[in-house]
Order: structure tokens, then sequence, then C-alpha cells
């Protein structure tokens, strides 16, 4: 049976979730030097988190769905 | 004058601090009866007996209120003292509790600040008692209509208006006027408010009275200035809209209001956010103007503050003061009911007529500049949302999520004032950092640039007759503080963070620019010249903010491999320029062809441990592929050192080695494109093309996984071959079809291809290639059945598979008895297809399609978009001067050596020897420098004067030789342009260049290329430079004269004709024709001397494309329309006629 069809809420919270993981991959060095700046206080985690997924936007929701998608079929080797 | 003397006249000493006042604690006793109250509380001239009475009322009544009233019997006692206190039922003016009344009086005539305040103390206690009762609120209204006799409203404006220190006195009576208002559901909140001039007396001073000291405010004993707040908040509850309009515009009580609200305590901020959010933001009966009378600039400010609010300890599931002053702010901001918001005009600031009308004449000859307030607002904006404009520039958006959330917000519903924050807010700059403020100004500038344009520019139902001032449109694209120095220097940080976060608010911004420029370009406006000399305009200021697309490949080319995420930025961030600002793409020569190559060979090695990686990977990719499409010269078949395999080839596997659902369409268009343009499968709209081979590999690896590996060297020889000499195999099918007996029929080229290369496969020894022979077994039956399916000729595959199998490893027979497979279906892919675009396929804003004809028709205004191209050679007499203090590499990096060349070409001979005596100078001061290319740069720049010099008196110089100056100083600057060493054999020909030949035009079309496979690159630069020396009648006439290879006009026609030629190169053709229109005669001189009209035809009828297709019939419309009619029919003796 196939499974069932993902929502456009659950896809974009997939999505956004996989930017965030991609994002803290390939910036970990500059979110540390970030993380020890004097301003980093009060609101700067917060701040930080939603400027990094603000990239999601420019993802149609389309794009979105497929890239998640490709998390559920099996990788094929060569 | 003598010192003041310390001591008084009789001597004593006086001393001289303010003595002391000692408040005495009054004495009191218990209640156990009616009378005895009422004796306690009988007229007493004796101020410690009367004191005794209020005080001993006053225990009695906390004691029923801390019981709420349930004491049977102390009630019962209050009871029977209202009963014996109440008036006559036929009294006038009925006085309720009259001795306590008179009490009162006396305080007042003897000064004693005591009883003045005893009395409102208990009188505030016993209105709360009685309001908790049905049967006791009669007695209640009673006391509060006494106290709205004169002699009460004195004595309450006197102890409202009592010394600041006394707040003893101030505050009881601020909370029984509490009591009073809100009595019985407000019932004398009608007469309390006209008695305003007692009962608001000094209440914007006692607002101010604000606890002091180093603790937090107790809330058993709150501060005047909380009285005071909660007063006003009870009035406004159950003040009728009138009224309540009437108190809020008292503009010292309301500045009062929140002067001091940050170090309120918490209980009285949340109740003055929640009262003024209900009875005043949410009241539909009360007036705008009310509203904001309320919500000034300082009001909004000092709410704003709250944000930084430290005295809030909330419990987990109540919002914080904040989170309930944020809501607040955001919809008083937003709302439009609320008072603050006006409705503004988008991007038309307040004051001007976007409808003036002007005389088209005028618009006609002086362009924008015929509009006055054009450039009038760079500096200083006017906005009907002046509030809100100051308010904005107090908020913090960089260091706060819910601030940064308000901010856009209000940009969204007021649009207007998103040009004047950024003027007025200058100090914050873009310059990049990484830290905390940085990214929080960066994701707040990202917001920014994402909010919608308003419709039609101006939040209404249809276009303004005249353009919005560009400065405000590009405002909002790129804020100010986005400029070219700070974004170049964020792309080109060394923090990827910061270069990332860069380019994703350049992606969103040319989106923007894109949008923008379609809404310039919508064919409704009236005055179209206008809107379309914006938005060049727009185009050129937003080229001036935004980093060269140079600054944008080198932060492209330095993301590490792995990091997708960026890629795929940074690649959209390209491939928007190439769609949007095609002309300053194309500028950079950018060759995409090693990008794609590593792109493609990263997916086909199919790494990465996570398919989501992938999925993004292609997203790159498919960017890169439309990039491609868009510069000429990408090498689809040439495999560099690198890769085993051709680029197109390794498009191909990563398209079968991708899962379905996650290739990208995209990806299979461009394929299928390319196969076509280079004749490996047949152009025939019926035929899937590229889509038969898909289809046979993404079976074959379904069914023998193992197979497709082997399948690829072989695939890829064959591909690469057919696309070198796609005619060879053209004409062995024809063969074939001879050999079949056959009138007629087509396999793909392709397929003839396979058919040539597999002898040599077979003719291999070892287990590698007959392991691939069995492969290809199972894959080319396959691949002529889908073509078969595809519609190609089923006699010629079957003769086509019966010369392969003997080839083939089938010692058994059972290959060539089962012949090609009839009856397969496509399963991975579309067909037959519902419509599909071809890709690389120009969309056209304008094209429209009629009565379902499938012609599509561009009018003027398109065409003139897409093929007019600004004169290059444009005249900037400042250049004269301006050059002098530059250096060398400004010289010849940013364009003054190009202005002054350009200068050459002027109408006026003092102009031009002036020009020319600069351009030796500047030549002279070049040789001079360290500048690398110096010498080159200085031979150049001699020639060009020294060919100029002895006709500088006859007229302007040819604007070819011009043009050819200002576009060889460009190769000249780049050593590594493959144009390098012509121009440079050209500069070392001579030192004088003749006026009546173009150079380089045989060296590029007739010769070598020299460099690798460039001859399309070099082609592009030719028209490039063609297209801007063609000005004038007399440069016409070079372009048509007789030359020993034809006139250079043939041959650029001819040139278009090459099958091989991509769009773009394409397209250039078309412009260079379309700039021989605009001169004069140059149409009727295409007519006669080259046939033109017919050509045209000739290539509308041939093309595939329907948007080229049209482009092609518009452009032969405008050649008839600007040519000399009755001439040419004279001429074609009445045969020629649109």
């Amino acid at each position: 049976m196939a499974p069932p069809q993902k929502s456009d809420q659950e896809i974009a919270a997939e999505f956004t979730s996989y930017y965030l993981q991609r994002a803290t991959k390939e910036f970990a060095e500059d979110l540390d030097k970030v993380r020890a700046a004097d301003d980093f206080k009060n609101d700067a985690l917060q701040i930080l988190v939603s400027a990094l997924q603000q990239g999601t936007t420019l993802f149609s929701p389309e794009e979105q769905r497929r890239i998640v998608m490709a998390a559920d079929r099996p990788t094929p080797k060569p | 004058m003598g010192k003041r003397s310390s001591r008084g006249p009789d001597g004593a000493i006086v001393p001289r601090k303010r003595q002391k006042v000692v408040h005495e604690a009054p004495t009191s006793e218990e209640i156990h009866a009616s009378r005895q109250l009422q004796q306690l509380l009988s007229f007493s001239q004796d101020p410690v007996r009367a004191r005794h009475g209020l005080q001993s009322f006053k225990l009695f009544l906390d004691e029923l209120l801390s019981l709420d009233g349930k004491d049977g019997d102390r009630f019962r006692i209050l009871r029977g003292f209202l009963d014996a206190a109440k008036p006559a039922e036929d009294d006038e003016n009925p006085v309720y509790l009259p001795e306590v009344m008179q009490t009162w009086s006396y305080g007042g005539q003897t000064n004693n600040d005591n009883i003045m305040s005893a009395v409102p103390v208990v009188l505030a206690l016993l209105l709360k008692l009685l309001s908790q009762s049905l049967d006791t609120v009669q007695y209640g209204l009673g006391i509060c209509r006494t106290l709205l006799q004169k002699r009460q409203q004195e004595l309450i404006a006197r102890n409202l208006a009592a010394d600041k220190g006394k707040a003893f006195i101030i505050s009881p009576t601020l909370r029984m006027l509490r009591e009073s208002v809100s009595f019985d559901g407000g019932a004398i909140a009608r007469p309390l408010f006209r008695a305003r001039a007692s009962m608001l007396k000094s209440l914007a001073r006692n607002m101010g009275i604000v606890h002091v000291g180093d603790e937090a405010e107790d809330a058993k004993r709150p501060s005047t200035r909380t009285n005071a707040v909660l007063f006003f908040l009870s009035a406004l509850r159950f003040l009728h809209p009138e009224a309540k309009k009437e108190l809020l515009s008292q503009r010292d009580i309301v500045a009062a209001l929140t002067r001091d609200v940050k170090q309120d305590p918490p209980y009285v901020v949340r109740e003055l956010l929640a009262g003024l959010r209900s009875h005043v933001l949410l009241d539909d009966k009360l007036p705008r103007e009310a509203k904001a009378s309320l919500l000034t600039t300082s009001t909004l400010t000092r709410l704003s503050a709250l944000y930084q609010y430290r005295l809030d300890t909330p419990a987990e599931d109540e919002p914080s003061i904040a989170d309930i002053a944020h809501e607040f702010l955001m919809t008083a901001c937003t709302n439009p009911s609320c008072g603050v918001l006006r409705q503004d005009s988008g991007f038309y600031p307040r004051e001007i007529d976007p409808n003036a009308a002007i005389p088209s004449a005028q618009l006609d000859d002086l362009g924008l500049e015929a509009i006055v307030w054009m450039n009038k607002f760079k500096n200083e904006v006017p906005v009907r949302n002046y509030a809100l404009s100051n308010f904005v520039l107090n908020l913090r958006p960089w260091s706060s999520i819910k601030q940064a959330e308000l901010l856009t917000s209000i940009f969204r519903v007021a649009p207007e004032i998103v040009a004047p924050y950024f003027l007025n807010n200058k100090s914050f700059t873009f310059e990049p950092k990484l830290s905390a403020t940085w990214i929080g100004y960066a994701a707040f500038l990202f917001n920014t640039v994402t909010l919608p344009i308003p419709d039609y520019f101006c939040r209404s139902t249809g276009f303004p007759e005249l353009p919005p001032p560009t400065s405000i449109v590009i405002d909002n694209i790129l804020p100010p503080p986005l400029n070219q120095k700070a974004l170049s220097r964020c792309l080109a940080n060394k923090s990827n963070m910061i270069s990332f976060f860069a380019t994703r608010i350049l992606v969103v911004a040319i989106e923007k620019l894109d949008a923008a420029i379609k809404m310039h370009q919508d064919p409704s406006h009236s005055s179209k010249t206008v809107w379309a000399e914006a938005a060049r305009r727009l185009v050129d200021e937003f080229c001036q903010r935004s980093p060269g697309i140079k600054d944008m490949i080198n932060a492209y080319r330095s993301i590490p491999e792995g990091d997708v995420l960026q890629r795929e930025a940074a690649s959209r961030l390209l491939r928007l320029c190439y769609e949007v600002l095609p002309q300053v793409a194309l500028m950079a020569k950018f060759d995409v062809s090693p990008f794609l190559e590593t792109s493609l060979g990263r997916l086909s090695k199919q790494e990465v441990d996570d398919c989501r990686d992938t999925a993004l990977s292609l997203k790159e990719l498919e960017n890169l592929l439309a990039i491609a499409g868009y510069s000429p010269g990408m090498r689809w078949f040439a495999a560099s050192e690198a890769l085993s395999l051709s680029p197109f080839t390794l498009l191909l596997k990563v398209c079968v080695d991708t899962p379905d659902g996650v290739t990208l369409e995209t990806i299979r268009q461009v394929l299928n494109f390319v196969a076509v343009e280079q004749q490996l499968v047949p152009a025939d709209e019926t035929h899937p093309g590229l889509l038969a081979l898909l289809e046979a590999l993404q079976a074959l690896r379904q069914s023998a996984p193992n197979s497709v590996a082997l399948v690829w060297p072989f695939l890829d020889n064959c591909l690469t071959r057919c696309a070198n000499a796609p005619v060879k195999y053209v004409e062995k099918m024809q063969d074939l079809v001879n050999e079949a007996g056959l009138s007629g029929g087509s396999v793909s080229p392709i397929a003839m291809a396979m058919l040539e290369q597999l002898p040599f496969v077979a003719a291999k020894e070892g287990e590698g290639a007959r392991t691939t022979l069995r492969a290809l077994g199972r894959f080319l039956p396959k691949f002529l059945g889908l073509s078969a399916v595809a519609g190609e000729s089923k006699p010629l595959l079957d003769l086509l598979f019966s010369k392969m199998v003997t080839h083939l490893a089938d010692s058994k027979g059972k290959l060539a008895k089962a012949g090609v497979p009839e009856g397969l279906r496509f399963q991975h892919n579309p067909w037959p297809p519902v419509s599909e675009a071809r890709a690389g396929e120009t969309k056209h804003p304008a094209a429209s399609q009629e009565n379902g004809k499938s012609e599509v028709i561009l009018d003027a205004e398109t065409l003139e978009n897409t093929l007019h191209t600004p004169d290059g050679l444009e005249a900037d007499n400042s250049a004269l001067t301006k050059w002098s203090t530059k250096t060398a590499d400004e010289l010849v990096d940013e364009g003054y050596l190009t202005s002054l060349m350009a200068l050459l070409v002027s109408e006026h001979t003092s102009i031009r020897k002036e020009a020319l005596v600069n351009i030796l100078k500047a030549a002279a001061k070049i040789k001079q420098s360290e500048y690398d290319e110096k010498e080159q740069v200085w031979l150049l720049l001699s020639e060009l004067a020294e060919t100029a010099r002895d006709h500088i008196n006859e007229g302007p110089l040819p604007s070819p030789l011009a043009s050819f100056g200002c576009h060889a100083l460009n190769v000249l600057r780049d050593p590594l342009s493959s144009l390098y060493p012509k121009v440079n054999t050209f500069l070392t020909r001579g030192p004088l260049w003749n006026l009546d030949r173009l150079p380089l035009v045989d060296e590029i079309l007739s010769k070598e290329p020299i460099v690798g496979d460039t001859f399309y690159a070099q082609t592009n630069w030719l028209l490039g430079y063609l297209i801007d020396g063609l000005r004038t009648p007399r440069d016409l006439d070079l372009f048509h004269k007789k030359r020993a290879k034809g006139p250079i006009f043939e041959r650029i026609l001819a040139l278009a004709v090459n099958p091989y030629l991509r769009l773009p190169l394409r397209t250039h053709v078309l412009r260079l024709l379309y700039r021989a229109t605009c001169i004069e005669g140059g149409s009727t001189t295409l007519t006669t001397r080259f046939g033109i009209l017919n050509w045209l035809e000739a290539r509308q009828a041939s093309s595939t494309d329907s948007s080229e297709a049209a482009l092609y019939g518009a452009l032969r419309w405008r050649i008839w329309e600007t040519c000399d009619q009755g001439r040419l029919k004279t001429w074609s003796r009445g045969g020629l006629e649109i």
C-alpha cells in the first residue's frame, strides 16, 4: 500500500528542519564564532535560527516536497 | 545685602530644614452595633475623635471586605447605619452620609490632612463593598451622587491637587473616584465626566508621582501613579464614546499615561495594555481621530520600550509583557481602524499627482525629465503615515525578533515608509561582521526585500499615468544599506555564512526587480515610452547598487564542493542574473562548463549519504543548465580531462540514476533540447526525441542494474560522434532506407551511430568486451523497440537490428529470433506528452494567442524590449575631464577610456579634437603606469588616435572603428580571452586602420578560433561590437559595401542560418537587423540588397519555436513599416507587400 501523502504543513516543517540541519552543518565554524561574539545575548539565538531558516521561502512548495520526499526513496546504487 | 539670619524675629532658633510631619496613628475601637457606628461617625470638631470614628469604620470595612461581605452580623450593622444615615426621599439634594461629608468639609476648612485622607479612604472601601451586592446598590449610587455635589466636588478637587508629597491624600481620592466611575456598571460615569474639572483635576501630574525606592512597588501599597492610571482606565471602560474622545484629547493626560510605563509594576502594565486595547483600539464606536490622539509617535515609542521590560516574571502559561506589548503594537500599527495607519499610495509619495496630465509631446521629447517630481525624492520622502514613519525609527529590528516582525508588518501595510525609513536611518551599515547584530540586520533586510510590491505600485485598481519615482522603487528593492561596496564585501567575505546571507538577499532582490520590470512593461500603460524609460533607469540603478556578476561568480567558485545549500543559492543567483539582467550577465563571459561538469561529476558518482542532498544538488544542476542555455558556447560533447564521459552523457546518466520523481523535468527538457539541436534525434514534434533513449536506459536499469554501467562508454562514443557529424548519419540512414527498398520512413541518427560503432566493440577481446556486448544485447532491442513506439519506421528498425545482431553475443540466436520487441510502453517518461515546452524557449510577456491559433504575435513594444540595445557609443562630454584624475586601472576597468573613445564619433569637430588629444594623453599616462597590459592598451589607443587624426575635420570617425576600440579594450583587459591573440595580431599589423574595413570580421568568421572551441564565444563578441558600431547611414554603407567575401550583412545573415547557432546568438543577429531599421534608409537597403523580408519569412517558417517565429514575424513587420514602401513597391513591381 502506498504511504499516505504528506500534507503541505508536514512537508514545510520537514523541509525547514532539513534546511536548518544542512545550514548548521555547512556553517558550523561560523556559527561557533557568532555564538562567541559579544553581542550574542537575549534574542540572539532565536534571531539566528529564524535568519537561517528564512531561505526556505526561496523554495516553492513543490520543490520542498521533491526534496523532502527524496529521503523516502531508496537510493539506487550504481 | 546682609546674610540672612537664621534666627526668627523673636530671636528663637528656627530650624533650617522643613519640619518633618509626624503622622500619629489614629485610635480605633471595635464596632458591635449600628448605633455605635452612627455615634462614631457623627460630626465632631475634635479631630482626634473624628479620626477615631473614621479609623474604626475603616477597620470594620476592611474586615467585611476580607470576608467578601459574608459576615451577616457585621453586614446588618452596616445596613442599619446606612438606613439611619439615608436622607429623606423627598429631599431635592439628598446627601448620603451627611455627617461623614461634614467631617470631610471640616477637615478641609481646618486643613487637617489626616481627615482629608481618612474620608476618601472609608468612602472608597464602602463603595467597593456596596458594589458587591444588588441590595446595597442604591446606597452606593446615593453616595456617588453625593460626591458629585458642589461641596464634595470642591473637596475632591482639593484633595487631588494636594502637594505632590501628600500621596496619602491623593491616592485614596483616586481610589474613591475609581470605585465611583465603575459603580453599578458605570451608572454615574457620564455625570462624573461632566464634572471633569474637579474629577480629573491634576490627573496628568498625579500620573507622574511614581513609586520611589530601590524595591519594586508593593501591590498592596500602590503608588499615586498606579491609582491614577487605574482610575483613568476605569473611566475609559465606562465612558461613552464622545466622552472618551474628549478624555483622549487631553494631551497632558495621554502623554503622562505612558511616560513612566517602563517602571510600572507588571499588573498595572497588563491592565493598561488590556484596557487600551479593548476600550480604545478595538472600540468600533470610537472615532479614528480619538484613537490617533492616544497613539502618537511618543506613545508608540514608550510602549515599544516594553519590549525590554525587566520587572516581569510571568507564569508558564501566561504571556510576557513583551508579548502583550507586541500584540498591542501589531494591532495598533497595522489595523487601519486603530487610527495610526493611514491609507497611502504605495511607491508614490504624498503630495504628488501620479495622474498629472503632461502633454505627450513633452513626454516624448524629455522622457522622464518631463515629470518634475521624478528625481525629487532621493533624500527626503513626504509621507501620509507621519506618526508611524517617526515611530519605526526607534525600533531595533536587528536585536529583537518581535521588533523585526513589527517593523516588517508595518512596511507591508504602509509601503510608503520603507524608503524614508532607510533614508532617515543612515547610521546603520551592512558592513560584514560575523556578529549577532549583523545577522539580525541581514535577516531584517531579507524580510524587507521580500515584501511584495504594492498593487499597481499605488495600492489601487489600475496603473496611474506616470511611473513611480525610480529612487523609491529601487530603495524598496535594494534598500540603501545594501550598496555595491557592502554587498561585494559580503560576497567576498571569508565567512561562508556572510556570503550566503548576501546571496539570498540578492536572489530575492532580483526576483523583486523582475516583478517591478514586468509591472513597468504592462500593456495597459497609456504612456508606454515613459514607463519603458523608467524600467531602463530602474535596471541601471539596480546595477549600480548590486555587486558585479564577477563578484557573484567568484563567490560561487569559492564555495566548498559539498556545501550544496550554498551552491544552490549561489547558482540560483547567477541564473537569475541571466534571466533578469542578461546584458550584465553576458558581459561577464562566464563559462559555465567547468561548474556543470563538476556538478555532473559529483551527482553521477552518487556519493552522498542523504538523498535530500542529491535533490538539492539537482536544483543547482537545474540552475547551471539554465545558465548554459543562456550563454553561448557550451561544450556539451567535449569530455574534459577530469571526466570520462561528455557532459551530455553525464547529464543523461544523472537522469537515469536518480529515482523517478526526484529527477527534474528541466533536466529532461535540456537533454531533449540539446539532442534535437545536435540532430541526434529527429526534430519532429510528434517524436519524443531523446525520451526513447532515456526510457530504454531507465528500463534497463530496472531490469538489469549492472548492465547500465557497461553501456555508458559505448553510448558516449556514439553520442559524441553523432553530434560532431550528424549529416553523416542522416546519409547513412538514407542508404538504409534505399537498402530496405522503402520510399520513406526514418530512424534516429543516434541509432545509425550505434550500428556503426557496434562492430568496434565486438572486435575487442577479453571478458570486459564480452560483458559489454551482453549488456548491449539487452539494451539495444529495448531502445529500438521504444523507438518504434515513438513512431520511427518499424521495417527500418528491424533491418537495423538484424545488422546489429551479427555483432552481438548471440550464439544461440535468441536475440535474432526475438527481433525488435513490440508493444513496449513508456513507464518512466510522459509519452505521449500532454504538452511540453521546450527548454530554452523564450517567454515573451506580451505574446498572445489569438483565437486559439498557435501563432504567437508580438507587438512593437515587446519587439523593442527584446531587440533594442542602448547606444554603446552615446556621447558623454564630461568624459573629457573626468579621466584625468583616475589611475590607469580605473581608466581601463571603469570605462573612462571607452567613454573617451566614443567621443570620436561626436558630431562636433571641437569635441572630436579634444577627445583625440585626451586619448593621446591618456595613452601616455597608461604607458608610464604599472598597468599589466599597458603596452597593448597604449598601442590600441595610439592606433585609434592616429586613424582618427587625419580625418578629424571631415566628420565623425566611422562608428564600427570606435566600437571596435571599445570592445577590443575589454579583450586586452583579460589575457585569458579567446580573442586576445587575434586582437594583438591585429594591433601589431600596422599603425593605421583602414577606414573602409571592419576589423576582425574575417578573422573571426572565416578563420580557426585559435583557442579551443570558442567560435561561438568569439562570434558573440563580434556581434556585440557590430551592433554598437551601427549607428548612422554612413555606418550602414560600410555594412552593405561589396567585399571580397561578400558584404558584412550577407555574411551575418548566412551565419544566422547555421543550425548550430544557439538562440542567444540568433537573437543577437536580429538585434543587429533591428538596429539597422532604426537608421534612415536601413530597412529599404536591407530589403533591396539582401532580400531581408523573404529571409525573415523563411526563418519564421522553419523555426520550431513559436516565440522565436513570432520574433521573426514582428521584425519583418517592423522592416516593412520603416522602409520606403512606395519605392519598394515600384522596385518589386508590386510583388512585395505585407
